[in-house]
């Protein structure tokens, strides 16, 4: 049993389970017909024939939906990664003195 | 672990397999019969999932020329196997779950991704454009859902770690509803934590509006574009049985409630009577979280998804947490 404290989790009922279950499945999943025919293995895309090589997707694209529609956010990060090493060490003693504050406002403000 | 500890596992699991495959195919049929009638359709009748299994059984079970094929063939066994592993870790029917006390509520959370994973991978398998987009899509959806659900997890268990146990066990859960633990504030934050849980659903579920990974109008089906026989009826299925499990977890975490002692009822009539109440729960869930919304609302395009997900529902479900926190600190109770 795998414990943190405050969850838990054991991984070999975990495996022993879906490993069950997985053959349950490839059983019912074997009573399904098996063949097909040659001709129809060309893959679906609106009656145009897919050029003879395999399709890739640049990583690039996956998350294209999320920073599209969180475009606004990404601007401002991207303006502010500029390359500019001064204003990197900017932040950096901007966040330091927020965080120094945030801890020891109490015993410096009387 | 002992071998009669893996003996009864082994048993259950083969029970859970078959209850989980008939009630998720038996709640997909109810749930198209519904939406046909609020369209003003007649509909398939309710056994209709279990025909379109025995139908694309029959037919071919054709890979892509391009794909690659053990991953292909992998992806909607993994996606029903997972799915039905659900139900091994969540209450149903009044009883604990079979794997209680093995795995808690954070990993019930981990699985829920496991069926999504695997028809990702099916869908850049698949060698086609229209299931690669699918696939990027399912992504960004899964990034989307999973912080208000977050939310509400960790909301719950904050709320009862102020009582003695395992705050993330389900068992705990399901033994401590929430709405008897809270005052004014805590049920407002209560309720909105609720509608956060049941607007995930549909995108938890892949169903209207947030099912922008398969959409059929647009890209003819996307993940499962290529599936076909076999293939296609196993994901058939695990959408049904995820349908069940997401439901059921519902109920577990809000509605854990049984009617047998309300009935003053015994021995095998009250078991019988807290397994009825059950599956109405589930139905009345099923009912708002899925069929109600997919037959009101039309698909959302996926920056829409993204901007629900991460800005309102998760502030839906932050203020319920707030509120929560404020019910514990100024302890409002009822008059």
């Amino acid at each position: 049993m795998l414990e943190t404290g405050f969850g838990y989790w054991d991984a070999i009922a975990w495996i022993v389970a879906f490993i069950v279950i997985c053959i349950v499945v490839y059983i019912i999943r074997s009573m399904g017909k098996k063949e097909h025919r040659k001709e129809a293995e060309e893959p679906f895309f609106s009656g145009v024939e897919l050029p003879d090589e395999k399709v890739h997707v640049k990583a690039s694209n996956i998350y294209w939906g999320f920073i599209e529609s969180m475009k606004g956010y990404y601007d401002v990060m991207k303006k502010m990664h500029d390359g500019i090493i001064n204003n990197y060490i900017s932040w950096f003693v901007f966040i330091a003195v927020l965080l120094l504050i945030t801890l020891f406002a109490k015993e410096v403000i009387p | 672990m002992t071998g009669e500890f893996i003996f009864w596992l082994v048993v259950k699991s083969v029970i859970i397999a078959g209850i989980a495959i008939f009630f998720g195919l038996l709640y997909k049929g109810i749930d198209r019969k519904i939406v046909a009638h609020m369209q003003g359709r007649v509909g398939p009748p309710i056994r209709q999932p279990f025909l379109d299994v025995i139908k694309l059984m029959s037919k071919e079970n054709i890979v892509p020329k391009h794909a690659i094929k053990w991953l292909f063939n992998a992806a909607p066994l993994i996606c029903l196997a997972s799915s039905i592993m659900l139900l091994l870790y969540i209450p149903i029917g009044g009883f604990d779950a079979i794997l209680e006390g093995h795995g808690d509520l954070i990993l019930i959370l981990y699985l829920f991704a496991i069926p999504s994973i695997a028809m990702v991978a099916g869908g850049f398998a698949s060698s086609s454009p229209y299931a690669a987009i699918g696939a990027q899509r399912e992504v960004v959806t899964m990034i989307s859902y999973e912080l208000p659900l977050a939310v509400v997890i960790i909301a719950i268990a904050w709320k009862l770690s102020g009582i003695e146990g395992d705050v993330f066990s389900m068992a705990f859960i399901a033994s401590h509803p929430i709405w008897q633990n809270v005052g004014i504030l805590g049920l407002i934050g209560a309720i909105m934590l609720l509608i956060s849980m049941v607007v995930v659903a549909p995108g938890e579920l892949a169903k209207i509006p947030f099912d922008v990974a398969e959409a059929e109008t647009e890209i003819a089906g996307g993940l499962t574009v290529e599936y076909s026989g076999r293939n296609l009826a196993m994901l058939y299925i695990a959408d049904g049985v995820k349908i069940f499990a997401f439901a059921s977890l519902v109920v577990a975490l809000f509605f854990p409630y049984g009617i047998a002692s309300l009935l003053s009822l015994n021995g095998v009539a009250s078991i019988i009577a807290d397994f009825l109440f059950f599956l109405l729960k589930v139905f009345l869930v099923m009912f708002f979280a899925v069929t109600l919304i997919r037959a009101g609302v039309a698909r959302f395009r996926i920056t829409q998804v993204v901007t629900a997900y991460w800005v309102t529902i998760t502030l839906i479900a932050l203020l319920g947490l707030v509120l929560l926190m404020w019910d514990t600190h100024f302890n409002v109770r009822w008059l």
